[in-house]
């Protein structure tokens, strides 16, 4: 198990802050001003949300694609298997575009991918 | 390669938090873990576009951590809100906690730096009277924009 500690202060040493952000603040910010020529001002906290909810995606999309690889009776997650989870996620639709783009074997069982 | 690297989250954090999830023997893929970069990116632009849209149709021109917390729910993330609320709150806590310990810090300089007029003396000025931050600031910054109203602290009476 990895521990909480030297690694996560160095991240926050970089961003400024004490606490354990998991995520670059400022990478953060960055793709959010890239999401769009709207998007101009952006308030301090918003990449803290993000950082939080980008962890929560991560592991939710993980313990999904997880799901996958035990199915199929490995113990190595493959893109396959996230490709998989994103599938059978509907609030994961917005992925489709992106795991199919990458090439992906998308396993017949879990669906059809239809091309938007 | 390295500048569309920088468009992504950062590898190394994105198999961190797979890793932690996972359990202790599971193995974890090269490829899925850029997957899952790719995809935590997208989420970032997705639920960001979202919210902005929120904020152009209210003419306002900030985007704000309520505003990505509004586009999470109405997105479908809203199971992720309360732990977000609740880590939200904790950092303002945590925030106002630093900026009181900083302004006792600045109340003890502030008297030699009022003669000079140092340049930090004046951004400090600028910037409390600003929420937004753009691109070049730095997270410094940010804390001060939490002092508004405490400038008066480096005014001698």
């Amino acid at each position: 198990m990895r521990q909480a500690g030297t690694y996560s202060g160095l991240l926050s040493k970089m961003s400024g802050r004490t606490g354990t952000h998991s995520l670059p603040l400022a990478r953060i910010k960055k793709i959010m001003k890239k999401s769009g020529d709207d998007v101009k001002m952006i308030s301090g906290e918003a990449p803290i949300v993000f950082s939080k909810a980008c962890e929560l995606f991560i592991e939710e999309l993980t313990k999904r694609s997880w799901t996958m690889t035990m199915q199929g009776k490995r113990r190595t997650l493959l893109k396959d298997d996230v490709a998989s989870a994103v599938i059978a996620t509907d609030i994961f639709d917005f992925l489709l575009t992106l795991v199919s783009e990458s090439g992906n074997n998308i396993n017949a069982d879990a669906g059809q991918v239809n091309p938007r | 390669m390295v500048e569309e690297q920088d468009k992504l989250l950062p590898i190394a954090n994105v198999g961190k938090i797979m890793k932690q999830i996972l359990p202790p023997r599971a193995k974890i893929s090269k490829e899925a873990k850029q997957t899952m970069q790719e995809c935590a990116t997208e989420f970032i632009s997705f639920v960001t576009g979202e919210a902005s849209d929120k904020c152009h149709k209210e003419n306002r021109k900030t985007v704000n951590g309520d505003d990505i917390c509004w586009a999470l729910s109405t997105l479908g993330f809203d199971n992720y809100t309360e732990a977000i609320v609740r880590y939200l709150h904790k950092y303002r806590e945590d925030e106002r906690e630093r900026a009181k310990n900083q302004s006792k810090v600045t109340a003890t300089s502030s008297n030699e730096d009022k003669a000079k007029e140092s340049p930090s003396h004046k951004s400090r000025e600028q910037t409390t009277s600003v929420q937004q931050i753009d691109e070049t600031s730095s997270a410094p910054s940010e804390l001060r924009a939490l002092k508004k109203g405490k400038s008066s602290l480096t005014n001698p009476p």
